[in-house]
């Protein structure tokens, strides 16, 4: 009547290998369909940024509009801000896959070349308005750096809604070994350890984390 | 990828793999699931009870016992453990009305279940030994629905479900909820040889089976597990009678709950470090068994590790971010901080809770549960995520009391 029934371990075992590996090939197409919609807004940013490039460039031919080109500067800035958030939600979520990191990357690239067109801009126009370049540790950060980061970002977010078009706020990776980065970074004196670090109008290095008070007393 | 997540797979692979295995097991059995075979002989039945400070309980487990329909139980011995309560004048009492019940004082305090056990087993003469606790209440037809099994000269020892007698307060009706599954598990691991344990509370033995493996480990704090791995490693199969039950005294209080759970962890590492020997030799002790109690501990361990290691770093983290909003005078919490954007181990660990959903309530159906009563919507899911989540606790406190030499069973 009980007739042992072993077969059933091997039975459950490829059930098992099915279903986790059903599992984990969901999790990649999901991981890839989450890249692959933070490239479509990258792309879109890309193809934005390089008008703004061409807009200075034509301004530097002559045809200039200093209020057009700082407006568009902003609203990239912002533009790409928001995208960072999502491009960070799912780059917490990413388990299985790690395409989204070389994302992130092109990202910090296109928040460099933000940043040398906001400086090219600032020459032409003598412009009032602040850059203010927020480089954080990317890779291994310990607790206390995560948490040091955490309260710059909420600052940085506070000084930004204070401020609002006054400043343009760049946040960036500084230790994501990207060759424009690392010259930024060496023309500050910043090394890795040394990350976060705030630089506002590429004169003032903030490395501390201070009050909105205290920060705010930079922006005159 | 890092570590983590592979961490993760590999604990839901084991925990998929051993959900898959029970329901496989069940769908192929499911309709002979209650059977149990008619003896074709009748086995004279001698019952052990070891008793200490049970005055409570054992009147009415003695009334049970005495109330099962079978005609051919020869004796009843009741082992007193040098009770300091009325467990004594109870067990005489009851003596005068019924002849078959035989008292035996120990001299001295044996300390344990399994040495009053043994005093018992060493005078009963029947060809099945029934062993019952004192504080657990055989039903009218367990021996009837048990004994069959034993007409299969292989079978050396039978058991049957253990449900919670009391369920009235929350953690009983957790208890209860745990009794049955279990139970269940049991009798479906049975069908691939691998009964691990026949409970304390009605475990009957074939006579050579108990007295081939020299009665019950003193030593153990979980003899019941220990004398079942010893039945099978001596060859013997074990079986088990899902159509009948014994009820049991489940504890009313967390406090000597978590002592209850320490002594059976604590016993299930000795009968493993016991019978490690035997881990991978023929037979499903060595091949499944022992290896599933290996796993259970190490995984548990693994996982509490992992859960304190990232628990402590949170802890930490929200620690230093408060000091440092406070400093800077920024909010402690802002909303840019919740987001839901699940990943693919969020997703696959809802599965596998649905999977053990669907497990729970096809086991609380078979046992003819009422599923849907009100009572169970809060106390499955606290089951399934509380209850179960604090055993991994009771693992490293069962661990550190076994490495501090805490083995008593008292």
């Amino acid at each position: 009547m009980f007739k042992s029934q072993k077969n059933v371990f091997w039975q459950a075992l490829v059930f098992t290998i099915i279903m986790i590996g059903l599992g984990v090939i969901f999790g990649i197409l999901l991981e890839n369909w989450r890249t692959s919609y933070v490239d479509k807004l990258y792309q879109q940013s890309e193809i934005s940024l390089m008008d703004i490039k061409l807009q200075s460039d034509i301004y530097t031919a002559g045809l200039f509009n200093c209020k057009k080109a700082q407006e568009e500067n902003l609203n990239f800035a912002d533009r790409i801000y928001n995208e960072s958030k999502i491009l960070d939600r799912y780059e917490t979520a990413s388990e299985l896959t790690d395409d989204i990191i070389s994302t992130h990357k092109k990202y910090d690239i296109l928040r460099a070349n933000l940043l040398l067109n906001s400086i090219k801009i600032k020459q032409k126009c003598n412009s009032t308005y602040y850059d203010v370049v927020y480089l954080y540790q990317y890779n291994g950060a310990s607790i206390e750096t995560k948490a040091k980061q955490a309260t710059f970002s909420k600052l940085l977010v506070q000084l930004k809604d204070q401020k609002g078009s006054d400043i343009l706020l760049i946040p960036m990776a500084g230790d994501n070994d990207i060759s424009s980065i690392n010259l930024i970074e060496d023309l500050y004196n910043i090394t890795d350890s040394q990350l976060p670090v705030v630089i506002i109008n590429g004169k003032k290095k903030i490395t501390n984390l201070e009050t909105i008070d205290q920060l705010l007393k930079n922006f005159k | 990828m890092s570590i983590l997540p592979i961490i993760y797979l590999a604990y839901m692979f084991v925990s998929l793999y051993m959900l898959a295995l029970l329901l496989f097991i069940y769908v192929r059995n499911r309709k002979t699931i209650f059977d149990y075979p008619e003896a074709q002989k009748n086995y004279s039945v001698s019952f052990v009870v070891p008793a200490y400070n049970e005055g409570k309980t054992i009147e009415e487990s003695l009334k049970h016992i005495l109330e099962i329909e079978y005609d051919n139980i020869l004796e009843i011995i009741v082992v007193n453990d040098c009770s300091t309560d009325d467990t004594q004048e109870v067990v005489e009492r009851m003596m005068r009305k019924n002849k078959k019940i035989k008292l035996i004082n120990n001299t001295i305090n044996l300390g344990n279940a399994a040495g009053s056990q043994n005093v018992g087993l060493k005078l009963a003469k029947g060809e099945i030994i029934a062993v019952v606790d004192a504080d657990s209440f055989p039903a009218r037809d367990s021996i009837r629905k048990m004994v069959g099994f034993f007409d299969d000269p292989k079978v050396g020892a039978v058991t049957c479900p253990v449900l919670a007698r009391n369920q009235d307060k929350f953690i009983e009706k957790m208890q209860a909820l745990e009794y049955q599954t279990i139970s269940f598990a049991r009798k479906l691991l049975e069908y691939v040889d691998s009964i691990y344990v026949t409970p304390g509370p009605l475990a009957l033995y074939r006579r050579e089976a108990i007295l081939g493996i020299g009665g019950f480990d003193e030593s153990n704090l979980t003899q019941d597990i220990e004398s079942t791995w010893h039945v099978a490693k001596n060859g013997w199969d074990r079986k088990m009678s899902l159509s009948t039950n014994v009820t049991s005294q489940v504890p009313s209080k967390w406090k000597v709950w978590a002592l209850q759970r320490r002594r059976w962890n604590i016993g299930g590492i000795q009968c493993i470090k016991k019978y490690r020997k035997d881990i991978g030799k023929k037979g499903m002790l060595g091949m499944f068994i022992i290896p599933l109690f290996v796993i259970g501990l190490f995984w548990g361990m693994l996982g509490i590790g992992i859960f304190g290691y990232i628990f402590l770093s949170k802890v930490f983290s929200n620690i230093l971010m408060t000091g440092y909003a406070i400093e800077t005078g920024v909010p402690v919490v802002t909303m840019n901080q919740f987001f839901i954007t699940p990943s693919i181990l969020n997703y696959l660990g809802v599965a596998l809770f649905l999977f053990e959903l669907i497990f729970l309530l096809i086991m609380l159906s078979v046992l003819k549960n009422k599923i849907w009563k009100k009572e169970n919507l809060l106390n499955i899911p606290v089951y399934l995520f509380v209850y179960m989540m604090v055993y991994p606790f009771l693992m490293v406190d069962s661990i550190w009391n076994y490495y501090r030499g805490k083995r008593k069973w008292r």
